[in-house]
């Protein structure tokens, strides 16, 4: 009993004084002050169902030695909506996009960074311009929360007026763009120099800002709530397989979505006949109704399945010009609804296929091939699966997908129809993806030696070959009863 | 990853995979081999001595052989 109230005591002084030893190590556990934002424009635009980020930032190095490390703070509940990390030199194209990883410098501070690493180090006093784009996933609060069936969907966004840097920022402005004009709230603040009040808003655009210097760290919380009737179309994974044939010359894809509507919910119970009627004479809804999928030229036998079967709304054209599937859910989808679903098509090799020279083949497909919509879409976990004929080995790939997005990357064995040993198949998985990647290739090699080329029909050979000989053997085999009894 | 296999791609542009058989003709080739086959088969069953396994037997099992691989791609189970 003593012992533990002892104990108790001490841990209660532990207690007391660790905030002050975490104050103390957090001042070290931060970026170092390197450089300045001598310039900053953000660009926030939630035209679509994600939210697009674009800083454009000129920095300074205003050390003494030559840096390489950038850092961008992010809170932990924005690192796990955060994807699609691009960062570019703005006046340099061909610096092509610089390596980031996401970092924590304080275990103990929801502050984690994003550590953008500059291909060449900055001299002492010598400015770069960096463009740095991102996108956060779920971002918005449907405001009012529930709405009828007809009503109009309003979206809310919550983010800092000042961008929130590691380092100090002498001017900085924030841009954000919208589907529409139709802002009906949103945070003021006080202005400075002419302006007195900001935002400014221009037809579908608010501008925040110039701002005077700010130190680092320095955030305003701002909100704006907007009109979106649109889908909030958030596909929480998709599972895209790709199969590759080299005796039926095909390429087989076939992707398994499982989609939810991050919208405002209905206030009341869904009603069909109103629905109907809608449609006639309100074609606008915030209801999810059709979604269209420009394949590939040359892409034929689509599908369209779900957990029922068959859904037979779906209409594939199919020219010289385009291969668009169209399909419509069994049901329209409103807020907090969901819809799991299968689609699927083939394609001739010879599109993604090719022989190299030096006697493998090499593959380049789509790393996302979903839904085109107006209003976007956005992905959280993607499984791609590329399935590569028997025996294949020696694969290799790469992609045009920001490196960052990439979770793992494995290659295992698949088996299936006629298989022996298993096809060997590439899995990659990435996170918090949107439409914008669409079309982003996806190249992998490999090289298919002739015995596992002729596995297939070997198997088989060999297989009839046995019943063969046993039926030569077991009808040579002598049953009958012997006669020298008789 | 292995940035250089976007070159890759582009240096083999001249050379697009094109199979053995094409998808129009799989069905006719895969029906023919097991025709083949059936047939060969039946006459192995007529005259199942140790000669017709190299004679009809080989022939019978290499045309099963493709005929079921291609028969699978016609069907539309590429494999």
């Amino acid at each position: 009993m003593k012992t533990s109230a002892v104990f108790s005591a001490a841990l209660s002084l532990v207690a007391l004084v660790s905030p002050s030893a975490a104050k103390s190590t957090t001042a070290l556990l931060t970026p170092p002050q390197v450089f300045k934002n001598t310039n900053l424009v953000h660009v926030i635009s939630v035209e679509k169902n994600y939210v697009k980020e674009n800083v454009n930032v000129l920095i300074e190095n205003i050390s003494k030695e030559p840096q390489d490390e950038y850092y961008l703070p992010f809170t932990a509940d924005q690192v796990s909506r955060l994807g699609g990390v691009e960062v570019k030199d703005r006046k340099d194209a061909s610096a092509g996009p610089f390596s980031t990883q996401t970092v924590e410098l304080d275990p103990e501070s929801d502050t984690l960074y994003l550590r953008i690493q500059l291909p060449t180090p900055l001299k002492a006093g010598v400015q770069q311009t960096l463009g740095i784009t991102y996108y956060f996933l779920d971002a918005y609060k449907p405001l009012p929360a529930s709405i009828k069936q007809d009503d109009i969907q309003f979206l809310a966004y919550s983010f800092s007026a000042y961008l929130p840097s590691a380092y100090a920022t002498l001017k900085q402005k924030t841009e954000v763009k919208f589907p529409s004009s139709t802002i009906p709230d949103y945070t003021r603040l006080p202005g400075s120099g002419d302006v007195k009040e900001f935002p400014q808003k221009q037809g579908s655009k608010l501008t925040y800002g110039p701002f005077t210097e700010q130190p680092a760290g320095a955030v305003e919380p701002v909100q704006v709530r907007f009109e979106f009737n649109k889908p909030v179309t958030h596909i929480s994974e998709l599972q895209r397989d790709i199969e590759v044939s080299h005796w039926g010359g095909n390429v087989a894809f076939e992707e398994r979505y499982t989609l939810y509507h991050h919208g405002a919910n209905l206030s009341s119970l869904f009603n069909r006949v109103k629905w109907t009627q809608a449609n006639y004479y309100n074609p606008t809804t915030h209801a999810l109704k059709e979604l269209k999928f420009p394949l590939r030229i040359g892409s034929a036998d689509p599908y369209y399945t779900d957990v029922i079967g068959n859904v037979s709304t779906s209409r594939f054209r199919s020219n010289k010009r385009e291969a668009l599937l169209e399909i419509k859910p069994r049901y329209p989808i409103f807020g907090g609804w969901k819809y799991p679903f299968t689609i699927g098509w083939n394609s001739d090799a010879k599109n993604f296929v090719r022989a190299t020279a030096s006697g493998g083949y090499v593959l380049n497909v789509p790393f996302l091939e979903g839904p085109k919509q107006v209003e976007g879409v956005e992905y959280e976990n993607v499984r791609v699966r590329v399935v590569l004929p028997e025996g294949a080995e020696n694969v290799k790939y790469h992609t045009t997908i920001p490196e960052i997005s990439i979770t793992d990357a494995s290659v295992v064995i698949h088996q299936t129809f006629l298989d022996t040993i298993g096809r060997t198949a590439l899995i990659i998985k990435a996170r918090n993806l949107v439409d914008d990647f669409r079309e982003r290739e996806l190249v992998v090699s490999y090289d298919l030696p002739l015995a596992a080329r002729l596995r297939k029909p070997l198997v088989v050979f060999g297989s009839a070959l046995v019943v063969f000989v046993s039926t030569w053997v077991l009808g040579s085999l002598d049953f009958s009863f012997s006669s020298k009894r008789k | 990853m292995d940035s250089s296999l976007h070159e890759v791609w582009q240096a083999a542009s001249g050379r697009p995979f094109v199979p053995t058989i094409g998808k129009d003709s799989q069905f006719f080739v895969a029906f023919t081999l097991l025709l083949i086959g059936l047939l060969l088969s039946g006459a192995f069953a007529l005259n199942r001595s140790f000669a017709s396994i190299p004679v009809l037997g080989v022939p019978a099992s290499l045309a099963i052989a493709f005929g079921v691989v291609y028969m699978f791609c016609a069907v539309g189970v590429y494999v």
